[in-house]
């Protein structure tokens, strides 16, 4: 018997019925020492526990990393993770990296001209030459 | 001056009496349940009683609070200055998204009555709604990457729109026009969030120099998904006060399929 996949009885259409953000996960990274995370360590200590309690949907995790420039981490549902370095940046800026991350989607960013994709059938189906009646040009 | 329980009261019963309310059984604490108001009435309620003196009088008008739960704790512990708003519940009345006004009753022509029911039975519905004079044409479901970036919303919004030129079925389209009434029809939207495209680097050069400048360019577009696209029965047309009026020549037809 041949082996058969899985098939799937529904397509993920998020937002239709239900709306799940996208981003489950942030990680604020941020150096002790070094003069590029001066505005990252105001951030933490003045926006960050305001911003965490506005999104109580994101896990958001702060750690320490020695020696680098300060990081901003999503990781989303599909899997991917997008960083953002944010050295020598400004709180306000650094709110402006979070939220963009806060808000994307998570895929790998893509040139489309379409700006519908749907994954209906279309709703007035397809022409055919041999149905319907006969028009005057 | 009015004190702040009087407009919420008076504020509350205007909303219940709106014909537009939607009800459900199960209010989440959710940017989901913007249009819920049942979850606004759960919230107003210990608001209310802390502060007027005479907590039943602003609840009369509203039966359908009191079945549910009255204790909502997590809503009357709600500070405005340090938290953004989850539920409509949180949002001052003032900034509540209002409800559109109609002047005139709803007005449908005799042929579209009467082709209505051809058109509300066949489904799937599809709608050419316009947005900045530009044509979308949407089903139910349907992912839409704006070509721009639409300001003041958020990821989770619900918008309703409310011109569309088109409406129709497999076999029945509605003409508007130019646009259909927006009471014959509800397509709500969903935002889901802001994309982005891949860095541009356009390189420019001037004649006779060796410069190269390099122009980036790197937009942001807003991300939707299409809830509902459902047209409205005749039954709920007249529920809703539309007016049977004879046909003129620019009014909105439904043509079926030749």
């Amino acid at each position: 018997m041949p082996l058969r996949g899985i098939r799937t009885s529904t397509a993920a259409r998020n937002g239709a019925g239900a709306f799940i953000l996208q981003c489950k996960r942030l990680d604020f990274h941020y150096c002790n020492w070094a003069g590029s995370s001066k505005g990252m360590v105001a951030f933490l200590e003045k926006t960050l526990p305001t911003f965490a309690r506005e999104n109580p949907q994101i896990e958001i995790r702060v750690s320490p990393r020695p020696q680098k420039h300060p990081l901003i981490k999503g990781l989303y549902i599909n899997g991917r993770e997008k960083p953002v370095c944010v050295r020598n940046m400004e709180p306000h800026e650094i709110l402006k990296k979070a939220n963009l991350l806060k808000e994307a989607s998570g895929e790998k960013l893509k040139r489309v001209k379409k700006p519908i994709t749907s994954l209906n059938e279309s709703v007035r189906g397809i022409w055919s030459p041999y149905h319907g009646d006969l028009r005057g040009v | 001056m009015f004190s702040r329980s009087a407009l919420r009261s008076l504020a509350s019963e205007l909303r219940w009496t709106a014909p537009s309310t939607i009800s459900s059984a199960a209010p989440l604490q959710q940017r989901a349940c913007l249009h819920q108001s049942a979850s606004l009435m759960n919230a107003q309620q210990p608001q209310s009683q802390s502060t007027s003196s005479h907590p039943e009088s602003p609840l009369s008008a509203t039966p359908r609070a009191q079945d549910t739960q009255p204790e909502n704790v997590k809503a009357s512990t709600f500070d405005e200055n340090t938290m953004t708003p989850q539920t409509r519940a949180h949002v001052p009345i003032a900034k509540q998204p209002v409800a559109p006004t109609f002047t005139s009753p709803l007005k449908v022509t005799k042929s579209v009555m009467s082709q209505l029911p051809h058109l509300v039975g066949q489904k799937p519905h599809y709608v050419v709604a316009q947005l900045h004079a530009r044509p979308y044409l949407l089903t139910e479901g349907d992912h839409i990457r704006l070509p721009f970036l639409m300001p003041k919303v958020k990821a989770g919004d619900i918008l309703r729109f409310n011109r569309a030129s088109a409406l129709g079925s497999r076999d029945f389209t509605m003409k508007g026009s130019p646009t259909i009434d927006e009471r014959i029809y509800e397509c709500r939207v969903r935002v889901t969030g802001v994309d982005s495209e891949p860095l541009r680097i356009k390189e420019k050069t001037k004649r006779r120099q060796r410069h190269v400048k390099q122009a980036k360019s790197k937009h942001r577009y807003t991300l939707m998904r299409v809830m509902d696209v459902r047209v409205k029965t005749p039954d709920e047309l007249l529920a809703e006060g539309a007016v049977v009026v004879e046909d003129s020549a620019d009014s909105s037809v439904i043509e079926p399929r030749s």
